[in-house]
């Protein structure tokens, strides 16, 4: 199989040997006591911190419930009416996405870059690996600190390069017109890292005779990437751009920590999460921000199944 | 890199798996691999600039930070932001902080994740795949999606600024039990039928058969759990308000100096705080690329 | 610190243990693990106190604690700073509806009501308070009457503090708008005032006097007040047009006429005036202590009298105690006593340029002597605290949504008419909000 790891791990129970459910209704074919014990701990957990959550969210909804406490009416859908004619709430929809584009692209393609460099450097993979990787690793509060400084005008980094060369300084997280792109900047150097590994992953899984192949053929390193890794790369990055996705549209973090909390100068970097957050916890209003939460939630599961989709769609045809 | 991961159960399941790259180097030097190797040493070096600077920073006295224009190496170099940001004892609470929940979460996943893992692999009983769909939609939820109702529930339960608020709902993450089952699926069942034979009970065939088999993915799996673990933000934000109960990125994040913005001081803080995950990601980088490899590509 | 971090079970473990190890969570959680019976130990008792308190203050509140712990062994004094605004308030409101995360905060007075007195904010018990030393007539009655909501003492007001005149006094000399003593003239209506600040551009070469106009409410509701404006933020909006536009038109002036920035933000404010290009600022007392470290030559009054008296928009700062969830008296006494030890030592508070509100301190000579502050303290007898609501007081969203619109009137990109407009809508908007206290 020339497929990539991808491909082979998700088709590995398929195709090794008999399904595990046959086996053991073959040994045992009436229900099995063992079976519930052993899942009992983590349903227990799934349904105090997920089900119960999930459900009491959806009925605050409907209620005018406040974080300090005083018994809550039922509102019917005002909330979501609420919702629908408050700009704030399209408005952080919109900054949350407009990162999620600025996002994904850079963190796909700089990833694709440098697990093909890496592959192709001679002798230096793990210090590339280490420098590409360990900001992944690094705290988001110490990810703020940092990139904080090195934006901060005057005597930030990113300034005093700009100074040094004569350019004039820029406010970057001070304006309206930078300030998001600034926060995305930071998360790609950030995350990328995630991303290069499992590119990494799928290039060692491309055998290197494919390779040899091609160059007997007498095509250049440029025709073998077109022609053979990026195609045979296609799975791991749809896969990619699948969990980037969703993962920019979870903004709230640095961009909570990096503006201080303020989403940034006109809010032009608070995400949906981040108003779900002033909402709920600065505003207080607890009943407000479950409806928000769970049109946030509605645009992920239809971001997922749309890709989903385009997925199993690309699979057929290819 | 999945290669050994697959064979392992079959093969040697004690055994660590080879070294990924190791086979694929290639020992004469082309052109282009020289060019490869320069302009990816040139990317690795812009890359970890913005943490050269922090360390940079951290070494400056006060004064020297906000010097106009920017000087690149301190002039005095002084450990004496560290000295300050020790003495004042939060972030050593923050890193005990960080520890003790990652550990819990790591070990309760592997834990709960296993047995209900093995359950769903191994077992027959009524509901199992309705629990399985269950468990499968609700991969589906982000956790940001609870914040505010989990929030409103911890209060209710009272775990608001307690670990166990901060560390169990992060051990509801039941794609961990997919990552494991898929593991589980592909054991032989000739090693488990044997074990049946010889009287052991299921618990028995887990932790005797099953589990000293899955090292690699174990280890992946708790790898994964722990870093993120070590690095959520959202959830350990809202659940803690008490200084002396937060983790490494909450406390870095929110309590603030009463001088006001010392960017040494700053500086030595984020070092100390990522100064963990990077030593140990410098001793164990190839089980950490692996752990992230395996359990990130869900 | 406090908390013994429960032991993860070991891995391999059944399933009875770990059930077991559930409910000794809930356990631990539900008996309140925060709490310490430290009178039974003899051990000092802790105050967890949370402050937004940074810069010139956060230092002056360090040097006041380090005296509390020097000469109060048996309290264990431990402070927390956390960003000033939203990220405080937000913490706030957390902490006290977890409950058990801190045991005083300070707040501002006007956030009091919209933080929820009585829910998420306890009572103060007077008796407590009195057995230290605070009682209702030792403490400046406006603050001690605003913090008093349905009859119970919600607050203890530490100071007050407002917007005030700076004057570089090397340039007004120049100017020549000192009296022979060296204070600036006071001055009486809009015209005199503006040849004021003309005299005072002349010699600066840029601006007669620099104000923060992304922060345009706290100079709104000084010059709305001085008219003898009010405003009423329940069902429809009640706000005088007439008032509104004319103070509004002020600030349209101060700046289309050149003898103030167009647009200048909160830390280019101080700056532009330290470095000499307005003669004038008008900025909140707190920014005292920077000019002093600058080393400049300068002095304090009150707010200009634009249309009246020398009114200025003001707040206070006061300490409050958070909701618990099981009530423990020893920490509260401890809090209380904390509380009490500042008031009475807030002198030096008063350094950071804020006026007492314990009045034995207020009225001392030591406070009565200090410069500048004796400039403008009579001010602080009058402080124009924001009108009531959820959503007013500092950093909440009346003054947010204010300060947005408003800045528009600095820079020229909308008409007072226009402005009142969005105001009006804005604040509209924020009152049909369901309130969630």
């Amino acid at each position: 199989m020339t497929a990539p790891p991808t491909a082979g791990r998700a088709s590995r129970s398929d195709t090794n040997g008999p399904s595990a459910t046959g086996s053991s209704t073959r040994r045992a074919r009436r229900t099995d006591p063992a079976g519930p014990a052993l899942v009992l701990p983590f349903a227990l957990l799934f349904a105090l911190f997920l089900l119960w959550p999930l459900a009491a969210g959806l009925w605050t909804s409907f209620t005018d419930r406040s974080l300090v406490g005083t018994a809550p009416s039922f509102t019917g859908l005002d909330n979501w009416a609420e919702m629908a004619a408050d700009p704030m709430v399209w408005r952080s929809l919109w900054t949350t996405l407009l990162f999620t584009l600025l996002t994904t692209p850079p963190l796909v393609a700089v990833a694709l870059l440098m697990a093909v460099l890496t592959q192709r450097a001679v002798r230096v993979g793990w210090f590339l690996r280490f420098s590409f990787f360990s900001p992944f690793l690094l705290p988001v509060a110490v990810v703020s600190l940092i990139w904080v400084w090195i934006y901060q005008p005057g005597f930030g980094m990113l300034n005093g390069a700009l100074t040094g060369m004569g350019l004039p300084e820029v406010n970057w997280l001070g304006d309206e017109g930078t300030v998001l792109l600034s926060i995305a900047v930071t998360t790609v150097w950030w995350t990328v890292g995630f991303n290069y590994l499992l590119y990494l992953a799928a290039l060692q899984g491309i055998p290197s005779q494919v390779y040899e192949a091609a160059s007997l053929d007498g095509a250049g390193p440029w025709q073998r990437f077109r022609a053979i890794t990026l195609p045979l790369l296609n799975r791991t990055t749809a896969i990619v751009v699948l969990l980037q996705m969703v993962a920019s549209l979870k903004l709230f973090d640095q961009a909570y920590l990096m503006t201080n909390g303020s989403g940034g100068p006109g809010y032009a970097a608070r995400p949906i999460i981040g108003y779900i957050f002033d909402t709920g916890f600065t505003n207080l209003r607890i009943g407000y921000s479950s409806a928000i939460s769970y049109l946030f939630f509605a645009v992920i599961i239809a971001v997922s199944a749309l890709q989903f989709w385009l997925f199993t769609r690309k699979e057929n045809t290819a | 890199m999945s290669a050994p991961t697959q064979a392992a159960p079959a093969a040697a399941p004690r055994t660590a798996a080879p070294a990924p790259d190791a086979p694929r180097r290639r020992w004469r030097v082309s052109p282009t691999g020289a060019a490869a190797t320069v302009s990816a040493v040139v990317l690795a070096l812009l890359w970890l600039l913005p943490l050269v600077w922090a360390v940079l920073t951290s070494l400056k006295p006060e004064a020297e930070t906000t010097a106009v224009p920017i000087r690149w190496l301190p002039v005095e170099p002084t450990i004496e932001a560290y000295r300050l940001v020790i003495a004042r004892g939060d972030i050593q609470q923050w890193l005990i902080n960080s520890t003790v929940i990652s550990v819990l979460v790591t070990a309760l996943t592997l834990v709960l994740c296993a047995m209900a893992a093995y359950a769903f692999s191994r077992t027959e009983f009524r509901g199992r795949n309705a629990l399985l769909l269950l468990f499968i939609a609700g991969i589906m939820v982000p956790p940001q999606v609870l914040i505010v109702p989990l929030f409103d529930q911890m209060r209710l339960l009272g775990m608001v600024d307690t670990y166990w608020g901060v560390a169990l709902p992060q051990v509801v993450a039941p794609v961990m039990i997919f990552i494991l089952k898929r593991f589980f699926d592909a054991i032989p069942r000739d090693y488990l039928e044997a074990a049946h034979l010889d009287g052991a009970g299921h618990l028995r065939v887990l932790t005797s058969v099953v589990l000293p088999m899955s090292g690699p993915i174990l280890a992946a799996v708790g790898i994964f759990t722990f870093v993120q673990a070590w690095n959520n933000f959202l959830w350990p934000f809202v659940a803690t308000t008490d200084p002396a109960l937060m983790t490494v990125p909450v406390g870095l994040g929110t309590v603030q100096g009463a001088y006001g913005i010392q960017y040494a001081q700053q500086m030595a803080a984020a070092v100390l705080g990522a100064a963990p995950l990077i030593a140990v990601f410098m001793v164990f980088q190839r089980q950490i690329v692996r752990g992230v490899t395996d359990a990130g590509l869900k | 610190m406090n908390v013994d971090p429960p032991h993860p079970p070991p891995p391999g473990i059944g399933r009875r243990s770990l059930l077991a190890g559930g409910l000794a969570a809930a356990g631990l959680a539900l008996s309140g693990c925060g709490s310490t019976t430290a009178a039974a130990t003899g051990a000092p008792v802790p105050i967890r106190q949370w402050n937004l308190f940074t810069g010139g203050d956060g230092a002056r509140m360090v040097e006041m604690h380090e005296r509390f712990a020097a000469e109060h062994p048996e309290y264990d004094l431990r402070p927390t700073t956390y960003l000033w605004g939203n990220p405080y308030y937000t913490k706030f409101a957390m902490g006290a509806a977890g409950g058990r995360s801190f045991d005083i905060g300070t707040l501002h007075l006007s956030r009091v009501k919209g933080m929820g007195a009585g829910t998420l904010i306890d009572p103060v018990p007077r008796e407590v308070l009195a057995e230290f030393g605070i009682t209702e007539e030792t403490v400046r009655p406006a603050l001690w009457d605003k913090a008093t909501v349905d009859g119970e003492l919600y607050a203890i007001p530490l100071d007050t503090h407002l917007v005030v005149t700076y004057y570089n006094r090397e340039v007004c000399e120049q100017a020549g708008v000192l009296e022979p003593d060296g204070t600036l003239v006071r001055t009486t209506g809009v015209d005199d005032l503006f040849d004021l600040l003309s005299a005072v551009k002349d010699v600066t070469g840029q601006y007669g006097i620099v104000m923060d106009t992304t922060g345009a409410w706290r100079q709104f509701w000084s010059l709305y007040r001085q008219l003898g404006g009010e405003m009423e933020l329940e069902g429809e909006l009640g706000i005088d047009d007439d008032k509104a536009l004319q103070s509004l038109d002020f600030l349209r002036r101060v700046s289309q006429e050149g003898l103030a920035p167009e647009s200048s933000d909160a830390p280019g404010t101080p700056a532009r005036f330290q470095n000499g290009i307005a003669g004038l600022m008008l900025a909140g007392n707190w920014e005292l202590p920077t000019m002093q470290d600058a080393g400049m030559d300068f002095g304090m009054r009150p707010f200009p009298g634009v249309f009246g008296d020398e009114l200025g928009q003001g707040d206070s700062h006061v300490f409050v105690l958070p909701h618990r969830r099981e009530p423990d008296e020893e920490a509260v006494r401890a809090s209380v006593a904390y509380a009490a030890w500042m008031l009475k030592n807030s002198i030096v508070w008063a350094g950071g340029g804020h006026t007492p509100a314990y009045l034995p301190v207020a009225e001392s000579e030591d406070y009565t002597a200090l410069e500048p502050q004796a400039e403008y303290r009579a001010a602080a007898d009058d402080v124009q605290l924001d009108p009531d609501a959820w959503f007013s007081g500092s950093a909440a969203a009346l003054m947010a949504e204010a300060n947005s619109v408003m800045a528009g009137v600095h820079n020229g990109s909308s008409t007072p008419e226009e402005t009142l407009a969005a105001f009006k809508r804005a604040v509209q908007k924020l009152i049909d909000t369901p309130p969630p206290v």
